[in-house]
């Protein structure tokens, strides 16, 4: 049995986990991440298929990578290398008249403008405005208040607050009138006010519930869609696919001295006169640490602990959190590149959307509600190979597909057979828009929520670890009386997705909680 | 026959014996069941408690039991104190809080063994020990419908008992807890600070109880009572009862109505160091920021009872209120028990005063007595704790 004394350890090498593992190393704490698997990364890996194929495992683009977690942690520097593109949003019209959404305009294939180029332009405007005014709350701990008026730390925690305050008021009174209207509506209504209810319509809606459990018309729609266009709205392709992301993630936690221990399961947290003071390992071994940081869901980080740790108010909490995924990956290798009806090969190298119109993606989600699959899906797919030859040879290419509205719960469950109707009903969608893609298809690689789950452990396979839903977001993300990151004993973190601000490839959490960690004087 | 459902208020096993007895038809509803108030009249009925004995329905008494590998940690979970010292065939006063550290409900805890409590309460608490129980190895069951049980206090009450067979409980000590006979358990608890017993039986056996003692009793003065008579008793005896001294914060609609068991000053029944148990970060919280109100005994001036009386320091500035207030007939001082905003009533206790309305004869009078701040229950007797117990 090896004992090692850190300053901290952290529970998971997700983009979150190694994110907070790089900003304690930056401060001079000695950490060590424990994960399970046998890579680093998470969602953000990159799997390897017949022939020796790269594909985007489970996450494929990068929407919302903060610019601060880039800079601080070095991304994209020779510290750790990341090279991405920028891609168009291509929102697929089965007569050929798609929708290509480019640095947030609206265009035709062929490069003129969208006939709602213009409405759209100002949805847009306001849309990305907003977005900003709450971006503000990203990259701190969320107010908690609680101090009352005499505390400094409630007080800094206003001053912020006030600053929110006035730069809604600086908005002008239009905006800041229809910013308080539409931020807890439904993102179909919204939309549909300003433009027809087609592919452009439909891209936007697809956006607002991507990884969601919910349809356009679900309530707070508008604000996951705000969070999605957090960082303008594009979304970026690395090269050399997500592991790329991650393996940048990893080399700054590395470069700033984090240890990264792989392969390894944690059964549980230690936990010792109600301060964490380190993990046991699933092969029995401890290893102790002032403080623990579980990049895992909130629930399974509560089981870590022990749920004797938690009142019991904030185990039926946890209890009661919406984190059913909704969200399954079709990876396809295809032996040559597809052609799209109207679709040159630069725009077939974009992300593509099957999303022709909201009310599309409204009834795309109806199925789910009952546990079945859909029958006329949501896709977002993208073709790394064609930007980025060096992942396959031969003239061979990979689609990553992001199949919406697809139950965790599947009531037939997830075996074999569900997982072929899946691949099926993606491909006959893609078929709609790429006549003859079935026919290129050499391997096809399915993983459904619940595959997402046993393989990355997130709650329902849930992308964001937890729904992005107005009950569970801010100063109630996870639960209420937990956003600050504090999770139950002293010294215990949550720095994943659960966490504020919430999901995708944004490493705020891992971030924000380590800086909270640090603030808090526990180390 | 027709079928007859319950839709009002519903009888307790014991209510065929206790409608006889009643001439005061004063019923009141305790947790959904009919409960007398008063059957005879409150002063024979509260004299009777001190001087003789009494047998008082508690079977609307919510009763739960936590059995299980788990049971001592889901005990221990819900309540503050250390349930692992609590020996088997004890029983102990216990309080639980909800997350902020706020009284949810207080109540006895009774012992079988490691793996089997009982808990007995006011307010109804299934689905919260559910929730506490959740992620444990143990089995919550609810028995307020299966278990009758009958308080037998006062100090003829060792005395009846032996004349009903039952002299085998001569050796309890207070909050011992045995089976006595095959399905009677008898504890030596109860709510008066006097001698007494309490008897749990299966509902089907209850009547039977009943009337086992009622023949014995005849000789040591033996009377039914209800609950007021035995409310001057709980006071005296400085008991805290839920909806009177405190509000059960589950019950309490408003913000800010809740108190810790600090508050109540039940600090000595918060084990800090048994690992953690629900409200115990909000309660070390609490310590070290300070307690907001101060539940204490007092004694007032006089003899009006003060019950519901606003108190003033120096006669100026309100601090408090009595939470339950009475004549006490047996130490013949006007007693209560009162809540004062902190610092009142532990860092500041002298000036303190109560403001009484006195209706004399069609004119209202508004006097300020004097308040003392009292330690010790009010009514102290030794035959309370004496084992065994001293033929009356």
């Amino acid at each position: 049995m090896t004992t090692a004394t850190y300053d901290a350890i952290v529970i998971g090498a997700g983009h979150n986990g190694l994110a907070a593992a790089a900003t304690l190393a930056r401060k001079g704490k000695s950490v060590c991440v424990i994960e399970k698997n046998n890579t680093a990364g998470g969602m953000a890996r990159n799997t390897t298929l017949a022939g020796g194929i790269e594909v985007p495992e489970i996450a494929h683009l990068l929407y919302n990578l903060h610019p601060k977690v880039k800079k601080e942690l070095g991304l994209g520097t020779s510290r750790a290398p990341l090279e991405v593109q920028e891609l168009p949003a291509v929102s697929l019209s089965a007569d050929g008249n798609h929708a290509v959404i480019r640095n947030g305009r609206a265009e035709l294939p062929d490069g003129r403008p969208h006939p709602e180029a213009e409405p759209f332009a100002e949805l847009m405007r306001r849309l990305t405005l907003f977005a900003d005014l709450l971006g503000q709350l990203s990259t701190k701990s969320p107010p908690s208040l609680e101090g009352g008026l005499t505390s400094l730390e409630t007080l800094t925690e206003l001053a912020g607050l006030a600053k929110l305050g006035l730069d809604l008021k600086r908005m002008g009174k239009k905006d800041m009138r229809e910013f308080l209207r539409v931020l807890l509506s439904n993102a179909y209504d919204l939309l549909l006010d300003d433009l027809e209810d087609g592919p452009l319509a439909g891209a936007l809606a697809a956006d607002a519930v991507h990884g969601a459990y919910a349809g356009p018309r679900s309530p707070g729609t508008v604000f996951s869609l705000m969070y999605r266009l957090g960082q303008g709205g594009g979304a970026q392709l690395p090269m050399g696919g997500m592991g790329a992301v991650s393996a940048a993630f990893e080399k700054a936690a590395r470069a700033a001295g984090a240890e990264i221990r792989t392969g390894l399961g944690v059964a549980r947290v230690l936990v010792e006169g109600d301060r964490a003071a380190g993990v046991v390992l699933e092969d029995g071994s401890e290893l102790s640490a002032r403080t623990v940081l579980s990049n895992t869901g909130p629930m399974p980080a509560m089981m870590l602990a022990g749920a004797e740790h938690y009142d019991t108010e904030m185990v039926r909490r946890m209890r009661n959190q919406r984190c059913k995924g909704a969200a399954a990956k079709v990876n396809l290798v295809l032996s040559g590149a597809p052609e799209f009806t109207g679709l040159s090969p630069k725009l077939a190298a974009g992300r593509l959307l099957i999303a022709p119109s909201a009310t599309y993606v409204e009834r795309a989600f109806n199925p789910a509600k009952y546990g079945e699959l859909p029958e006329n899906p949501v896709i977002e797919a993208v073709l790394p190979s064609l930007s980025d030859p060096a992942m396959t040879a031969g003239g061979q290419h990979v689609l990553s597909a992001v199949v919406s509205s697809v139950p965790y719960g599947l009531e037939s469950g997830w075996d074999e057979a569900a997982r072929s109707k899946l691949a099926s009903v993606t491909l006959a969608a893609l078929e709609k828009y790429a006549p003859g893609i079935g026919a290129l298809v050499t391997e096809a690689q399915v993983l459904s929520p619940a595959c997402i789950e046993a393989r990355t452990g997130a709650p329902g396979g849930h992308w964001h670890h937890a729904e992005m839903g107005i009950d569970q977001i801010l100063t109630v993300r996870p639960a209420n009386g937990m956003a600050q990151y504090r999770f139950g004993p002293e010294g215990y973190y949550l720095c994943g997705a659960g966490a504020h601000p919430g999901g995708d490839v944004t490493g705020l959490a891992g971030r924000n909680s380590a800086l909270q960690l640090l603030k808090d004087g526990v180390l | 026959m027709t079928k007859h459902v319950p839709i009002g208020l519903i009888e307790t096993p014991f209510h065929a014996r206790l409608e006889m007895l009643s001439t005061a038809k004063s019923w009141t509803n305790w947790a959904g069941f009919i409960s007398p108030a008063a059957l005879d009249t409150v002063e024979f009925e509260y004299f009777a408690i001190r001087n003789q004995c009494t047998l008082f329905d508690i079977s609307p008494m919510h009763k739960y039991r936590i059995t299980g590998p788990d049971a001592l940690k889901v005990v221990n979970r819900l309540v503050t104190r250390n349930a692992a010292k609590l020996r088997d065939g004890r029983v102990g006063y216990v309080l639980w809080c909800d997350e902020e550290g706020m009284v949810i409900d207080d109540g006895t805890l009774f012992r079988f063994s490691e793996t089997d409590f009982r808990l007995c309460c006011q307010e109804p608490m299934y689905t919260w020990l559910l929730d506490t129980a959740w992620g444990f190895d143990a089995e919550i069951t609810d028995e307020s419908h299966g278990i009758a049980a009958l308080s037998l206090q006062g100090p003829t009450s060792f005395s009846l008992l032996q004349d009903a067979g039952l002299g085998a409980v001569a050796d309890m000590k207070p909050f011992d807890w045995s089976e006595i006979e095959p399905d009677l358990w008898v504890s030596r608890t109860g709510f008066t600070g006097d001698l007494g017993y309490e008897l749990w039986v299966p509902n089907e056996k209850a009547l039977e109880l009943w009337d086992r003692l009622w023949a014995a009793g005849g000789h040591w003065g033996l009377k039914a009572i209800g609950f007021e008579a035995l409310n001057i008793c709980r006071i005296e005896a400085g008991f805290i009862a839920a909806g009177f001294d405190f509000q059960p914060v589950h019950t309490a609609m408003r913000l800010g109505r809740g108190r810790s068991p600090l508050e109540l000053g039940f600090a000595k029944m918060v084990d800090f160091t048994k690992g953690h148990f629900n409200g115990r970060r909000a309660l070390l919280k609490q310590q070290q920021t300070g307690l907001r109100y101060h539940l204490r005994k007092i004694d007032i001036g006089g003899f009006k009872p003060a019950d519901g009386a606003l108190i003033y320091h120096k006669k100026k500035k309100e601090v408090g209120h009595v939470t339950s207030g009475v004549w006490s007939p047996t130490t013949k001082r006007n007693i209560a028990l009162a809540e004062f905003k902190a610092p009142y009533a532990e860092g500041i206790t002298d000036d303190l005063w109560a403001e009484v309305y006195v209706n004399e004869e069609g004119q209202w009078d508004r006097r300020l007595v004097p308040v003392s701040i009292e330690d010790k229950p009010f009514f102290i007797h030794s035959r309370a704790r004496a084992t065994p117990p001293r033929p009356f």
